[in-house]
């Protein structure tokens, strides 16, 4: 059975065949033998390669949350999601191309930027304040600034396009 | 001694607060929010009062309801944690008025260390280093201008009610003074309805560095050693620790020294702490004192062995301070990291909502003040922090060690954490070594992600997959474990082949 898995922003394929003595996964040119035991509502053992390894599941809507050797990952089943929705639980909600919004309500304290800025992935567009800290809205990708749709102390709520960015073309 | 006493808060600093009151026999009384009817401060309360609405306005800074709640069930103290109404006067004032102990220092204390800029002066008056500077009413751009010429650029524009990171402007250079002028004034008036800024010299690598004090009512003024709060996240604190690198013997005893000359100029009762900053050439300045509990104080009571918050009560109480400096030492290393309902995914943002799974780390040497429990929620109006997870350990590394293990097993479902992100910071180069300096996050961490630069698909240790395809062999292993059993052999899969199908047959 093929699982095409995404974590990290990386897609892993994996294979798994499952006989009568093991299960094992195949992944390119590696493969696993996998066996499971279930602790408790939230806790698996797994025994991969001989080895007894936990980890720590939650499920939910868009994929689950896993904690394996203390690391926490958001793994989504490529295969099980809808083609336009979302892509990690709790990424921000589909935005279209480039648009900006805040994952909470919150007020706006800085707007560093101004349409027709160019910005690098990563830049802070609008800087927000919510539940008394302060968090920035970054640009997903780099692109010119077509619109901003948010002043110093305005309220906004998710689902509020702050601003609206357009992707640089790739060369 | 008091009866009962009234926790002015929420969160883990109310239960924490509370715990030793019931040690020490003192009944409690708890006051919550309509978004906080299940929470674990309210449950473990002797006696709570719904005190108003979600909004902290309506409820936890409200005044007039909280002292309310007080009279109305017999408290005869209230402890005000940290936030909230902890360092507001006035409120100190009304406890007094209406008969009620304010577990803390007198109002007028409270007044004037919260006022920056009389801090400060009262400071010079006692010769406690200050940090160069200009502050005084009615400073005009040429003050600041003529001021930062002298002591050097960059300097540092501050609002005089500011606290908490926020109010604050860095100037490198005379060209850009009068636009951070004009904007710090403008900020400073928005925020705390004052208008007032001061300056000071801008130092870029320097530590934070404060020192915990306690005093009685009769003058007695003893310091408990020094916490390093260097690690912060827009000029927020994440991770502490005592004792600091880069403070040894000599320092800390006149830094000490310099707290409790702080404290006494201040005429200071209760807990308190005095913060410093370390400038790279070992010169330590006067930033501000906080005339409250802090956040970070268990690591103080970790490694001194002494309760903070029973000793705020006996003061308050009217007992005397029967520690003497003499007596007060530190053994071992402690670390603490404030675990916030945030993404790290996403800049750190908070992440309300329901905990659906929650288990702390538990083992030797590890302390984890929480206020939340599977099921509870972490509601939009207030800070998300969940809980404080502190560490002791025989020495610097192992506290390192035993932190990053705590962390990984630190488990919460429901919302976000950064655990990742600390056990990263904890496990880094700089911080090993003890470089840490208040640049520490924008210099190493700014562009943080999980596992950034590894191959997913790379082989980890010991014959096993990386910790990517470990997950993703969670993710299947899941897909094909059953509901919870008693116990019972591993499964190998779901799988239902002909064996299982065809029914009785015989060859």
């Amino acid at each position: 059975m093929a699982y095409h898995l995404e974590t990290q922003g990386r897609t892993i394929d994996l294979d798994v065949t499952t006989g009568p003595e093991n299960t094992i996964v195949h992944i390119g040119t590696q493969s696993h033998t996998l066996a499971v035991e279930r602790i408790s509502d939230h806790e698996i053992m797994m025994t991969v390669n001989g080895q007894q390894i936990p980890a720590w599941i939650s499920s939910g809507p868009g994929g689950k949350t896993i904690i394996v050797n203390g690391r926490h990952f958001q793994v989504l089943d490529r295969d099980a999601t809808a083609p336009s929705g979302t892509s990690a639980p709790g990424a921000m909600p589909d935005q279209g191309a480039g648009a900006l919004t805040p994952p909470m309500p919150a007020v706006v304290i800085g707007v560093p930027k101004a349409e027709g800025d160019w910005v690098e992935k990563g830049e802070t567009v609008i800087l927000l304040s919510a539940m008394k800290m302060e968090a920035y809205i970054t640009a997903p990708y780099s692109g010119r600034i077509t619109a901003i749709r948010a002043a110093e102390g305005d309220k906004v709520m998710p689902g509020d396009i702050l601003a609206d960015i357009e992707p640089e073309e790739a060369s | 001694m008091f009866k009962k006493i009234l926790i002015a808060n929420r969160g883990e600093i109310a239960v924490r607060v509370m715990k030793t009151c019931k040690e020490m026999g003192i009944k409690t009384v708890a006051v919550f929010s309509e978004a906080d009817t299940r929470a674990l401060h309210r449950l473990q309360a002797d006696q709570a009062v719904c005190i108003g609405g979600a909004d902290p306005s309506q409820s936890y800074l409200n005044v007039d309801k909280i002292i309310e709640a007080a009279l109305s069930t017999g408290a005869q103290a209230i402890h005000p944690g940290y936030g909230f109404l902890s360092e507001n006067h006035e409120f100190a004032r009304t406890c007094q008025e209406k008969g009620l102990v304010f577990i803390g220092p007198p109002p007028q204390v409270i007044r004037d260390m919260g006022d920056k800029m009389t801090a400060r002066q009262m400071m010079e008056t006692a010769d406690v280093p200050v940090i160069p500077g200009l502050s005084g009413e009615d400073l005009t751009l040429d003050d600041m201008a003529r001021a930062a010429e002298e002591m050097g650029y960059p300097v540092m524009i501050k609002a005089s009610a500011g606290g908490g990171g926020k109010g604050i402007r860095i100037v490198d250079r005379a060209a850009d003074m009068p636009q951070a002028f004009e904007a710090a004034r403008r900020e400073a008036a928005n925020a705390f309805g004052d208008n007032r800024v001061y300056l000071e010299k801008y130092f870029s690598t320097s530590r934070h560095i404060e020192f915990q004090v306690l005093a009685d009512r009769e003058g007695r003024t003893i310091h408990l050693l020094e916490r390093e709060c260097s690690i912060q996240r827009r000029h927020q604190k994440i991770i502490e620790e005592t004792p600091s690198t880069a403070v040894g013997p000599d320092l800390r005893e006149r830094m000490g020294r310099a707290a409790c000359d702080a404290a006494r100029a201040a005429g200071y009762v209760n807990a308190g702490t005095v913060e410093f900053l370390l400038d790279d050439q070992g010169n330590f300045y006067f930033l501000e004192m906080n005339t409250r509990l802090q956040v970070e104080h268990p690591i103080t009571e970790l490694t001194t062995g002494i309760d903070l918050v029973a000793w705020q009560i006996r003061i308050a109480a009217g007992q005397a301070l029967t520690l003497d400096q003499a007596g007060i030492f530190a053994r071992g290393h402690a670390i603490e990291c404030r675990i916030y309902a945030e993404d790290p995914e996403q800049g750190f943002f908070p992440s309300p909502g329901t905990i659906s799974f929650y288990h702390a780390p538990q083992g030797p040497g590890i302390r984890n003040d929480a206020g939340v429990y599977t099921g509870a929620d972490v509601p939009v109006e207030y800070d998300p922090i969940l809980s404080k997870l502190s560490v002791l350990a025989e020495d610097r590394d192992q506290a390192i060690d035993r932190m990053i293990q705590a962390l990984n097993s630190y488990v919460v479902f429901g919302v976000r954490t950064p655990v990742d992100f600390m056990a990263d910071v904890l496990d880094s180069e700089p911080f090993r070594a003890g470089d840490v300096f208040t640049d520490f996050i924008p210099r190493h961490f700014e562009s943080w992600a999980a596992d950034a630069g590894k191959e997913p698909t790379a082989a980890g240790r010991d014959g096993l997959p990386g910790d990517a395809v470990l997950a993703c062999l969670a993710f299947i292993a899941h897909d094909l474990a059953g509901p919870a059993d008693a116990g019972g052999q591993p499964r190998v899969a779901r799988h239902q082949g002909p064996f299982h199908t065809l029914g009785s047959w015989t060859l």
